[in-house]
């Protein structure tokens, strides 16, 4: 009798376990933990759009275009295409700048206070109807960025990579935004941004 | 009997690992606000770190820290709604992952 009550309890046991794991891996894919984009990335490859080049104690870097086969247009910033050194960025093809004429990323070693920062760049892509893409500084100086025109898949972009100074950056002088202009100079629109 | 159940705990075992495995998501799906943060515990292995979001265009920025200086390294801001960032090759650093405005995400390090 001790033994079969004893027999009962270990079923119970592996019942409850094998319940647990299985609910646990259920819940766990079910959450989109971003692993069919990841594996996507790690295969399609990348098309170098714009170059940033070695300056201020950085490294040359390229700056990359990339169309998975989940829908994504990714932009990446590497020393070559197939670096595991990869920083950047993907949106759904079908809103790959995030409704703006320009959408970009901000990369950067040091910090979070801006006084810390340095190999810090801009990259990213903006309309092809962008006449102009500059970096609004927190000074109210400018930057200019020079822009390149590129083909990701069917769609015309113009692409960019730039390097903001070290010595800038030290004064605590940071970016706020980058900002599209059309060939007239009147402002198309503009994302904000900055260190930390 | 015994054997049967150590068999299948085993194997639960595995399923549980598989699964936290694939990424560790150290900051769950849900609503951030401009300044809220998350981080994952210090490692040597980590490879690359995310920040999902859903719907497009919410400025957010992900980050390793080394466990030395508390420096940022490899950091990238931006408003893509899957942004991703390396771990350094040397020393041990936790992932870490900032939101600059409202919205729902997730951060992952793998």
């Amino acid at each position: 009798m001790f033994a079969s009550r004893r027999r009962r309890w270990l079923v119970a046991l592996v019942v409850v376990v094998v319940v647990g794991a299985v609910a646990s891996a259920v819940v766990a894919s079910s959450f989109d933990d971003g692993s069919s984009l990841t594996a996507a990335i790690d295969e399609a490859p990348l098309t170098r759009v714009a170059d940033i080049a070695a300056d201020d104690g950085g490294p040359a870097l390229g700056v990359y275009a990339q169309l998975t086969d989940t829908g994504h247009l990714c932009v990446w910033e590497a020393p070559f295409a197939t670096s595991r050194q990869r920083g950047g960025g993907c949106n759904t093809v079908d809103d790959p700048l995030n409704g703006r004429p320009v959408s970009f990323t901000l990369s950067y070693d040091g910090g979070p206070a801006t006084v810390d920062v340095r190999n810090a760049t801009l990259f990213g892509l903006a309309l092809d109807e962008v006449a102009s893409v500059r970096v609004l500084m927190s000074d109210g100086s400018w930057q200019a960025v020079k822009l390149r025109k590129a083909k990701v898949g069917a769609d015309e972009f113009k692409a960019f990579g730039v390097r903001l100074k070290t010595a800038v950056l030290k004064k605590g002088i940071e970016p706020t935004a980058v900002v599209a202009f059309d060939a007239s100079g009147v402002e198309l629109g503009r994302q904000a941004t900055g260190i930390g | 009997m015994r054997r049967i159940a150590i068999a299948v705990v085993a194997l639960a075992c595995l399923l549980i690992s598989s699964t936290a495995l694939a990424a560790y998501q150290y900051a769950p799906p849900r609503q951030w606000t401009p300044g809220a943060s998350a981080g994952s515990t210090f490692s040597s292995n980590w490879f690359a770190n995310s920040f999902m979001t859903y719907g497009s265009g919410y400025d957010k920025t992900v980050t390793f820290i080394r466990n030395t200086n508390y420096g940022w390294v490899n950091t990238k801001r931006g408003t893509a709604d899957y942004l991703e960032t390396y771990a350094p090759f040397d020393g041990t650093y936790k992932a870490h992952c900032v939101a600059h405005t409202y919205f729902w995400g997730s951060c992952n390090v793998r």
